[in-house]
């Protein structure tokens, strides 16, 4: 029974102990920063694997059909199916091309998405690396992905995949700014930027104490990863994939992993960040309950994002640019600066997360946020439709 | 000849026309079939018929290739306040270089058509500001419509053909025609040293013009094709889009990759087999598309079709609208970017209906299931019910789902007002109909203007909204639905019983009298015209379509321009082409 | 000691890449390379925070606008502005000379620097950065560096300002 309760800790230490019996000990930290690494890699693969079944059954059903169902039950192996078919097709690279960076692309870009598993915390003491910094890697990794999507377009030598590039630029650089604000309100409130600490004093999930800073960083996460409604990028009613049109074989695999490693990552990170990640009833007896429940909210975000992607239309670029500089970043900004003042309000020294006071205090600046933002764009929305004469607006 | 004997039929002295007295010497002959117009004088009388006398609208544009002459015929109405049709026709005897003004610039509609009759049929018209080929290709050798055109592996004249198995063995095609393979190119013309004509899209790309934005910036314009192989162009469909930045400045829309020259098809077989092949020109409402060729038929028979054959007919023609708009409704939402959800629950309803056609026709989409006088079949027991369950149930509480769904959206609202406008003046002047028309605030149905088989008698309201722009296109449509579902539901109450084709011996092989006709009905996707010359034979001398989405597709450039690319694929979305009928 | 060799001979290899390349977007890739080789150098000596920032300004902001501008203004090779043959002061034209002049004054005051100790001194202060290197840097940040801290704010706001005044469309009278 004490063996369940830290069933995984308890697994890495007799792993640890069997292995050191015939390993030196540099030996024995080799072999575990392989495995680790190993593990952290296979991350996206798994996610890839799993999420696109998910997508698949979840946007089926919300259009009426039944989805992938004839590959293994309930099509479950549909996804495996699929990396069958991508490992054996041709590897075609476009002759106008240039070859060097449009082989580096797909390396960079599932690369970015392995490494921002890092510092994702599983549960207390699983994670990869509490860095000191870890808000701040997630962003700095997240910017790594930028540069692959501006290789990939570039180099594929093709108008559309220039054209995603040229959005790539816009809508990334534009949508890092409130996904900053918002993990900033965060590690403002908890005054960490070690993910597992985050999680460690999040007495109550954030999502009900910032919901402001937990909406800005989903649509701005959902932004940076391009997923619907913001999916410019690769928007293919308009410009057919994007900057991957040109892929082919593994190498649009490496694209599609990434697509997904980063959804499942962001998920995470928003699990992390604001609900609470791996906290729910009964971990404190069972610690070994927290990865389940990390995964379960990791899910359930993931599906809000597929449920968004199966029945919103597509923004069109400059709305999109306009909403995130003059919605997005002032409310962000705001709450920012609401959370600042309010950590002064009451503040003890060696404080460790929020009091009762303050998260009380915290909400009702972020519900008037929401409300002020709301009404602010209800008017924009009703003087610009009297401008132009629109009925029904 | 019969051909002369149609066009001087009751001649009246031309000398004396009123509008002589305005544009001397225009009109050189006033015949029943319409005006017979002096080359030389079109163009000024043209101006004077828009500005003066209210024929604001020029409906159709086609030629005939008679043994003298070639002759160009303009169908004239007025849209803004309904007039009856006014026929140009233009007389070209120089057979060798038939050559006229164009009308582009009285009418803008007219330029696709006048391309399409300069493509098919090699009358030049000078003036036009882009004469180019629109639906063949440029290596294409002559121009197909005329009398004297032999294509390669020519087969006969006409149907129906002599058996392909002589003895019980195929015999080729290129063995049984003298000429064998007689594929030819253009003279100089190398089809091997063929390269996408860059040299014709220098009007889109400005080279011409100095570019830059006022403040000495010089941006530089990309070309893009998007199509023929892109999700969003509904087919194959191409438009080449000049772009600085997202943003078009400059659109050629590019067709003819589905062309199998249908009138030419058409002019070919006999006039009962036609009645097939028109439902693949809109293959999405095939119904519509039997019932203005029969129409135009029967006008030249003088058939009178029975009563429960005229409420069937109206009862698929709408069943068939409410088809094609929520195809167009949910396929707009494709290219919003909506990932299919309401295009599948769309295509849900649609399955109903086509369900119902089977039951009818014994076919989904290909229904084939009118027949002149009257439809190839009576409704089967129970189709009724069917059809009423669907129209008075179902069909209602969908579209308050698709509403609730769909019409509140507000990325949708944000992604479609003030994109695309056309104004009222601009949709008549480029000849827009249908959905397209009606959504520029012109409320002109040719069910109300014009009422063909029974629509005079049922009630419902012509739907149109004042802004012109996507969100009204998509409004009118959704409108329309519900009217659709009003004269169902009258249509079915009053269904009533008796035959369905005229008394007498069923045809196999239909006599039509000589004489000209020309039938329009309001399609789902516009104004669908059916053209039909006959000269007694077993086949139509002349078989032209009016394909409503085809004329359409000419205001896509002035609707585009100074939009992002996303709302190209918007706006081509909301003009709700099928390239079948584009094409043709 | 033996990572810190690896990563300063890539980030030396990336630096010469950068100015030997002869397509401006294999510089700038060059470059990306550089600077992230420079991150895990910051790394090494736990400064994880100059790290994330190196990464997230230099790869993520400036890299991606060299590589906009490139893209925009055309990937293609360089010109050899005086052709290969030609003998070096030929090739000397006047952008060439005021780039040699000033990287020549660079060594110098780069080798000035090391052989008087003045760049030395940095690595007492490594301690500093430490464990708390975001406490640390703010602390001095916020204090010491308040003025040029706000100074560099005020110019940050002005390029935006210019920016957004650029990028007006032209009024329609």
């Amino acid at each position: 029974m004490d063996y369940l309760r830290n069933f995984f800790v308890n697994l890495a230490r007799s792993w640890t102990a069997w292995i050191g019996g015939f390993l030196p000990d540099w030996g024995v930290n080799l072999v575990n920063y392989l495995v680790v690494g190993i593990i952290l890699v296979l991350m996206p693969v798994i996610a890839t694997l799993t999420l696109t079944w998910m997508e698949r059954k979840v946007i089926g059903r919300i259009q009426n059909r039944i989805g992938p169902n004839r590959v293994g039950p309930w099509g479950i192996f549909q996804a495996f199916a699929d990396a069958v078919k991508m490992l054996i097709k041709e590897d075609i690279v476009p002759s106008g091309a240039d070859k060097p960076v449009f082989n580096l692309a797909p390396i960079l870009i599932a690369g970015a998405a392995a490494l921002l598993w890092a510092v994702v915390p599983f549960g207390r003491g699983m994670i990869g690396q509490n860095l000191n910094i870890g808000a701040l890697y997630v962003v700095a990794v997240g910017s790594i992905t930028t540069i692959a999507v501006i290789m990939a377009g570039w180099s594929s030598n093709n108008k559309f995949a220039l054209l995603g590039a040229f959005r790539v630029v816009a809508q990334l650089l534009s949508y890092e700014i409130p996904m900053v604000l918002s993990i900033a309100t965060v590690v403002l409130v908890t005054g960490t930027m070690r993910m597992g600490d985050i999680v460690e004093r999040q007495v109550a999930p954030f999502i009900v104490v910032l919901p402001v800073a937990f909406i800005t960083y989903l649509l701005a996460a959902a932004a940076e990863t391009g997923r619907a409604p913001f999916d410019l990028l690769e928007a293919d009613s308009e410009i057919v994939a994007g900057y991957f049109v040109e892929y082919s074989g593994l190498k649009f695999g490496w694209f599609y992993i990434a697509e997904y490693g980063n959804l499942f990552a962001i998920a995470a990170i928003t699990t992390t960040l604001f609900l609470g990640g791996w906290r729910g009833p009964f971990v404190s007896v069972a610690p070994a309950l927290g990865p389940f429940y990390f995964v379960i909210k990791s899910v359930a975000v993931i599906f809000v994002l597929m449920w968004i992607r199966g029945t919103w239309p597509r923004f069109r670029i400059d709305q999109m640019l306009a909403f995130a500089w003059k919605v997005l970043v002032p409310a962000s900004l705001a709450n920012l600066l609401w959370s600042a003042i309010v950590l002064q309000i009451g503040r003890q020294p060696e404080q460790l997360g929020p009091t009762i006071v303050q998260m009380i205090l915290l909400l009702v600046g972020n519900v008037a946020i929401l409300a002020v933002t709301g009404l602010l764009l209800g008017r924009a929305a009703r003087r610009y439709a009297a401008q132009h004469g629109w009925a029904g607006a | 000849m019969t051909a002369e004997t149609i066009a001087t039929a009751q001649a009246t002295a031309a000398a004396s026309h009123p509008y002589n007295e305005v544009v001397p010497g225009a009109v050189l002959e006033a015949t029943k079939t319409g005006l017979v117009v002096s080359p030389d004088r079109i163009v000024e009388l043209a101006r004077y018929l828009r500005d003066e006398q209210g024929y604001d609208y020029c409906s159709m544009v086609t030629s005939i290739d008679w043994p003298q002459y070639f002759e160009v015929v303009y169908y004239l109405y007025g849209a803004a306040t309904p007039k009856d049709a006014l026929v140009l026709r233009v007389r070209l005897t120089d057979k060798a270089n038939p050559v006229m003004p164009s009308l582009t610039s009285v009418w803008r509609g007219a330029d696709f058509q006048e391309r399409e009759v300069y493509d098919l049929m090699g009358v030049r018209f000078e003036g036009h500001p882009n004469l180019r080929r629109i639906l063949l290709w440029e290596g294409f050798e002559g121009h197909p419509l005329r009398k004297d055109y032999k294509e390669p592996y020519f087969e006969e004249e006409s149907k129906p053909f002599k058996s392909r198995h002589p003895d019980g063995a195929h015999q080729w095609a290129e063995d049984r025609v003298p000429w064998k393979d007689n594929v030819s190119y253009p003279v100089g013309w190398d089809p091997d040293l063929w390269r996408s004509p860059e040299v014709q899209y220098r009007r889109i790309m400005g080279v011409d013009e100095a570019t830059g934005n006022g403040d000495g910036l010089r941006t530089e314009r990309i070309l893009v094709n998007m199509g023929p192989q892109h999700p969003s162009t509904h087919g194959v469909f191409r438009m080449v889009i000049a772009v600085e930045g997202e943003n078009v400045v400059g659109l050629e829309p590019e067709m003819g990759y589905l062309h199998r020259c249908h009138e030419k098809i058409g002019e070919r077989n006999t006039y009962i087999m036609n009645i097939a092949f028109t439902d693949r020109l809109d293959y999405v409402s095939s119904m519509s598309n039997n019932l203005g060729y029969v129409l135009a038929v029967e006008k030249l028979m003088g058939l009178q079709v029975p009563e429960r054959a005229e409420y069937i007919r109206v009862i698929m023609a709408e069943l068939t609208r409410i088809i094609s708009h929520l195809i167009a409704v949910g396929f707009l939402f494709n290219d919003l970017g909506a990932y299919f959800t309401p295009a599948l629950y769309g295509m849900r309803e649609r399955e109903l209906i086509l369900d119902l056609f089977e039951a009818a026709a014994g076919s989904r989409m290909m229904c084939n299931y009118m027949r002149f006088g009257g439809v190839m079949a009576d409704l089967p027991a129970g189709w009724v019910e069917r059809a009423r369950n669907l129209v008075w149930n179902r069909l209602p509480k969908v579209m308050e789902d698709f509403e609730n769904l769909l019409s509140g959206n507000e990325i949708f609202q944000s992604r479609t007002h003030g994109v695309g406008v056309l104004t009222a003046a601009e949709a008549i002047n480029y000849s827009m109909s249908g959905p397209m028309l009606r959504a520029s605030g012109v409320p002109y149905d040719v069910r109300r203007a014009e009422p063909y088989s029974i629509y005079d008698r049922f009630e419902f309201d012509v739907c149109s909204r004042p802004e012109g722009d996507v969100w009204a296109r998509f409004r009118v449509r959704m409108d329309e639905i519900y009217q659709s579902l009003r004269i169902l539901k009258q249509a079915l109450d009053g269904l009533p019983e008796g035959p369905i084709m005229p008394p007498g011996k069923k045809q196999y092989q239909v006599r039509v009298p000589a004489g000209e006709a020309y039938a329009r009905i309001e399609g789902p996707k516009g104004e669908l015209g059916f053209f039909v010359v006959s000269d007694g034979k077993p086949n139509p001398y002349r078989y032209h379509v009016r394909a409503p989405t085809f004329i359409n597709l000419t205001s896509l450039e002035k609707m585009t321009l100074g939009h992002k690319i996303a709302d190209a694929v918007v706006i081509l979305g909301a003009v709700d082409i099928v390239l079948g009928e584009v094409d043709r | 000691m033996f990572l810190f060799v690896v990563f300063a001979l890539i980030a030396l290899a990336a630096a010469v890449g950068v100015i030997t390349s002869r397509k401006p977007v294999y510089s700038a890739l060059f470059l990306l390379l550089n600077f992230a080789t420079l991150a895990a150098l910051y790394i090494m000596v736990e400064a994880q925070f100059l790290a994330a920032v190196q990464i997230i300004v230099y790869a993520g902001a400036v890299i991606v606008l060299f590589l906009f501008v490139v893209m925009l203004i055309g990937g293609g090779e360089l010109d050899d502005i005086g052709g290969r043959n030609k003998k070096f002061l030929a090739r000397l034209t006047w952008p060439r000379g005021i780039a040699l002049v000033l990287g020549l004054g660079l060594l110098v005051a780069v080798g000035y620097g090391l052989l008087s100790g003045q760049l030395m001194t940095a690595t007492n202060d490594a301690a500093a950065f430490g464990q708390g290197s975001v406490q640390a840097i703010a602390a001095v940040l916020y204090t010491d560096y308040a003025l040029p801290f706000e100074l560099a704010s005020i110019l940050l706001l002005v390029g935006m300002i210019g920016a957004v005044a650029l990028a007006q469309p032209p009024k329609k009278d």
